[in-house]
C-alpha cells in the first residue's frame, strides 16, 4: 500500500470519525427530546390511552406535511386501526405545546408506547414504513 | 416588533445547497483536494453575489423537475440565508487560502466548521448564519433590518405561516 492510499484511508477514517461524532451529538439531542416528551405526556392526555400513540406536530402551511407526512400517517392509521391513537397538533394553534415538547420544526412525530413513554422522535418527514417499523418495536 | 413583509423561500433549494456543500467538502478532505474546497468557496461566492443558493441550480434544473425533491416553500426572510451563505463563503475562502499556504490544520478546520454548520442547518433546521444576522439586527446595524417570522426562534426554520 503506497503512502497516498494510506493517506486517503486515514483521512476517510478521520472523516467517518468526525461524522460519527456529529451523529452521536444528534442522537444525544434526540434522547433529550424523548425524555422531555415523556415528562410532558400529561399535557396531551388526562388519562393514558393504554395503547401506542403517534403525536404529530404540523402547521397548515407545511407542504411536506400535506404531501408526504399526512398520507403516511393515514396509511399507518388505516393499517393499525384501533391499535394506534394519532394525536395531531397544529403548532400555530398550540405554540405552547410545541415549546413544551421541544419541537423546533415541522413535521415532527413522536411515538409513545402504551405506558406513555416517548420511544422515537422523527425530526422531518417519516415514511409509513419507518413509522410501522418503529411501532412494531414499541 | 415592527411590521415586515415575508417572502416565499423554498427551503428545499437551501437544503440541496447545504448537502452538496457538505458532500464536496468531505470529499475534498478525504482526497486532500484543496482545489475542490476552493471550488466550493467560489460557487458560494457566486451564489452570494447573485443572491441565490450557490448549488441551487442542481435543485432547480435536476432535482425539482424530476420530482426527486419536493418544494418546501415557507414564509421567511431570504436575507438571513444569503448572509449565512456569505459567511460560509468567507470561511471557505479563508480555509482554502490557509490550505494553499500550507496551514493544513487551520484550513481543514475551517472547512469542517462549514460542514458542521451546513449539517446543522440541513438536518437540524437551525441556521447559525441566520441567527447571527438577526442578532446583528438587534444592534440596528445598517442592512440587518429583518426580524424572524412570528413564533420562530431566530435561526430556526419557520414552523408558522407567519405574516407580520
Amino acid at each position: 500500500m503506497n503512502a497516498e492510499t494510506t493517506s486517503v484511508l486515514l483521512r476517510f477514517g478521520l472523516a467517518i470519525g468526525i461524522i460519527g461524532l456529529g451523529a452521536f451529538t444528534y442522537w444525544l439531542i434526540n434522547q433529550r427530546l424523548l425524555v422531555r416528551a415523556s415528562n410532558n405526556v400529561l399535557t396531551l392526555f388526562k388519562k393514558l390511552p393504554n395503547k401506542p400513540v403517534l403525536v404529530y406536530f404540523t402547521t397548515p402551511d407545511c407542504v411536506p406535511c400535506r404531501t408526504v407526512q399526512r398520507p403516511a400517517i393515514d396509511r399507518v392509521s388505516n393499517l393499525l386501526g384501533e391499535k394506534l391513537q394519532v394525536v395531531e397538533i397544529d403548532a400555530t394553534e398550540h405554540p405552547d405545546l410545541a415549546k413544551v415538547w421541544g419541537v423546533m420544526s415541522v413535521p415532527t412525530t413522536f411515538l409513545l408506547n402504551e405506558r406513555g413513554e416517548a420511544c422515537y422522535v422523527n425530526n422531518g418527514v417519516a415514511r409509513a414504513e419507518k413509522l410501522l417499523e418503529q411501532i412494531q418495536t414499541l | 416588533m415592527t411590521s415586515q413583509t415575508l417572502q416565499k423561500v423554498d427551503h428545499s433549494a437551501l437544503k440541496t445547497n447545504q448537502i452538496i456543500i457538505i458532500s464536496l467538502n468531505v470529499l475534498a478532505f478525504i482526497l486532500n483536494l484543496p482545489v475542490l474546497a476552493a471550488f466550493v468557496a467560489l460557487v458560494m461566492g457566486i451564489g452570494s453575489a447573485l443572491k441565490t443558493p450557490g448549488f441551487g441550480f442542481v435543485y432547480k434544473n435536476i432535482l425539482k423537475p424530476r420530482g426527486w425533491m419536493k418544494p418546501d416553500v415557507l414564509d421567511d426572510n431570504p436575507e438571513p440565508h444569503r448572509f449565512a451563505q456569505f459567511l460560509g463563503f468567507l470561511f471557505m475562502t479563508a480555509g482554502s487560502i490557509a490550505l494553499f499556504l500550507g496551514a493544513t490544520i487551520l484550513g481543514w478546520s475551517l472547512v469542517w466548521l462549514v460542514v458542521a454548520l451546513a449539517a446543522l442547518n440541513a438536518f437540524g433546521g437551525f441556521c447559525v448564519g441566520c441567527a447571527v444576522y438577526y442578532w446583528l439586527g438587534r444592534f440596528n446595524l445598517p442592512g440587518f433590518t429583518k426580524q424572524p417570522p412570528v413564533g420562530t426562534f431566530p435561526g430556526m426554520k419557520p414552523r408558522v405561516g407567519a405574516s407580520q
